[in-house]
Parts: structure tokens; C-alpha cells; sequence
């Protein structure tokens, strides 16, 4: 879907937390499972600076990992904070978008 | 905790030279441009310099990028130095700037990348 | 002694300059330009070298998987800048801070 830019903003570290949440992984993949989920427009220089915000507030661990070719990779995992984090973004979503379905079905 | 706090006194003195020095290599529209951006800013307030340092070296900077990029100082600063003062040291002008800023940021990727062919 | 001069000393910038000279031109051009902006902008995290480092990083990354550097960063590089200084206030504002006049008001 397109023009999800504005909307997702607000959602994204949020995304990203989940899928570093479930493996240890780094900036490229994370940006091509947005982009497989249906995120077309996220590109990878977005995932970087949610990253090096996520490290600065010291939500990740890093790592780095040689790489086939090229430099090392910086590899993100969740650490303690990182994972109350997380918990803290499923419940903020969960009560916006039961407000939001509940509005959208004409409800109070 | 502020890197600019670090600097002492005698350094203070010493960056002054240094801006000096490289006001001096500037070309003389932009040499005169900092002339004037000096004379605005430094009335300002009483206090030593020391907060004063990384807004000039920013200044110095610009002028020297387009310098070197062969831009006319106008193109940069238009012809109101006492705005762009005014907008550095806290008046309303400042977004301008650094929405002209970044216009200039991403035509020059356009333009440069475009040159490349690619 | 600009900013590049303190930048963790002359010889940090200059191996940083060396990196930077063994990018593929278009990354080059790109990061000369980022460089640029924030030299003007002046956010307070710049001398920390990090800032700009973690950018040539990334960069080498993204070169060494043989990708466009637009694709990584977007065509809008100026809002790829914008928010990697989000959180960081810049020289002017620290400036007007010690003029003790109210933010965006001249005094």
C-alpha cells in the first residue's frame, strides 16, 4: 500500500523491536522483512536511524559479525529494557486500535 | 556534557587566530560578509566568546563550502546579513535557513549524482 | 581549528577521510553532502565523531553489497539527515540558551 509513510511513523520502532525480538538480526534484513510484510516504502536508511536510536536509549544489544564480504555487520538483539519496551508498544497498540475499531463500527 | 566547554582560555585566543587565518583565505565577497556577521554578533551580549565559538565556526564553514563551491555569497546569505544574524542568535529567520539548507542538500545530490550517469 | 580538526584529534579524521576516499563515488558525493549540511546545522553530537562515522559504517555496508546509495537512504537525503539529529540540539540553540532570551524570539 502506498502514502502508509505519515500513518507509520509512529509505529515503526515498534515493528522493528518485534522483529529484532524474535532473532538477533541486522539493519538490511530487518528493512526487507518490512518491505515483504507489505512496508514498500520503508527504506534501510529509515531502520538506521530507529536503530541507532534504539542503541543510544539502550533498548539492543549490538554486536558485531564478519560478513562474507564487505565490513562487519552490526548485529541487534533486545536486551531487558528492550523487551519492556516492547511489551510497552503491543499495549499501547492494542488499546488505540480497539479505540479505533470501536469508533469505526460506530460504537462509544 | 558540552565538547566546547573543554576548550580553555588560551585556546579560546588560539581559535580566534585560527578563525582569522581562515576568514583571510576567504574570497573578499565573503571575507566581507564575515566582517559583518562578526560585527553583528559579537554586541550581542557580554559574555567571553566561548559560546559564541561553534555558531562562528559554523559560519566559516558555510562560507568556506561555497566558496569553494563558487557560489556568490548573495546565493548563500541573501542580501540580509542582519537577518541571518538575527536568525543564528535566536530570531524567527533560522528555519529558512535550514530549509534552504536542505533544498541546497538534496539538489546537490541530484546534480552531483546525475553528472556521475548514473 | 575547525570542527574537523578536534574531531577526536587530526589523525581519527584523517584515517575517517581515508575511509570516506575508498567509497564508490556515488556514496562519496552523497556523504560530502550530509557532511556539509551538518557543518552548517551544527548539531551538538558532530564532534563526537560518532555521528559521522556510523554513517561511513553504514555506507561501506551498503557499498559492499553493491546497492545505489539512493537506495538506501531515500531520495529526500535532507529528512535521512533530519532524523538522525532529532534528538540533539544544535550550536544555535545552546547559543540563544546562553543569550537567556526565550527560544525563537530575538532579544
Amino acid at each position: 500500500m502506498e502514502d502508509l509513510t505519515e500513518m507509520l511513523k509512529g509505529t515503526l520502532e515498534g515493528c522493528v523491536l518485534q522483529i529484532i525480538g524474535g532473532e538477533e538480526t541486522y539493519g538490511y534484513a530487518i528493512t526487507r522483512r518490512l518491505n515483504e510484510l507489505g512496508f514498500t516504502d520503508v527504506i534501510e536508511g529509515t531502520v538506521y536511524t530507529i536503530l541507532l536510536r534504539l542503541e543510544r536509549n539502550g533498548l539492543v544489544r549490538v554486536t558485531k559479525r564478519p560478513s562474507e564480504k564487505g565490513p562487519p555487520r552490526k548485529f541487534y538483539a533486545l536486551n531487558d529494557a528492550g523487551r519492556e519496551e516492547l511489551a510497552r508498544f503491543w499495549a499501547k497498540w492494542e488499546y488505540l486500535s480497539s479505540r479505533i475499531d470501536k469508533l469505526k463500527e460506530g460504537g462509544r | 556534557m558540552n565538547f566546547w566547554e573543554t576548550v580553555t582560555g588560551s585556546d579560546l585566543t588560539r581559535a580566534w587566530k585560527a578563525f582569522e587565518a581562515r576568514a583571510k583565505a576567504l574570497p573578499a565577497g565573503h571575507r566581507a560578509a564575515w566582517e559583518r556577521i562578526k560585527a553583528h554578533l559579537l554586541p550581542r551580549s557580554g559574555f567571553t566568546g566561548r559560546d559564541l565559538l561553534p555558531v562562528l565556526d559554523g559560519v566559516l564553514g558555510l562560507l568556506e563550502e561555497t566558496a569553494a563551491d563558487g557560489q556568490g555569497v548573495d546565493e548563500v546569505l541573501g542580501d540580509d546579513i542582519a537577518g541571518f544574524c538575527a536568525a543564528l542568535a535566536g530570531g524567527e529567520g533560522l528555519r529558512d535557513y535550514r530549509d534552504r539548507w536542505r533544498e541546497q542538500l538534496n539538489s546537490n545530490v541530484a546534480r552531483k549524482l546525475s553528472r556521475l550517469g548514473g | 581549528m575547525g570542527i574537523r580538526d578536534i574531531i577526536e584529534g587530526k589523525k581519527h579524521w584523517r584515517a575517517h577521510v581515508a575511509r570516506v576516499k575508498a567509497l564508490p563515488p556515488d556514496y562519496r558525493i552523497v556523504y560530502g553532502e550530509i557532511q556539509k549540511y551538518f557543518f552548517k546545522v551544527g548539531p551538538v553530537n558532530l564532534p563526537d565523531g560518532r555521528l559521522l562515522s556510523g554513517i561511513v559504517d553504514f555506507f561501506e555496508e551498503g557499498a559492499a553489497a553493491g546497492r545505489p546509495v539512493l537506495e538506501l537512504v531515500g531520495h529526500d537525503v535532507a529528512a535521512f539527515c533530519d532524523d538522525l539529529i532529532k534528538d540533539s540540539p544544535t550550536y544555535t540553540d545552546i547559543y540563544r540558551a546562553s543569550l537567556g532570551g526565550e527560544p525563537g524570539k530575538t532579544s
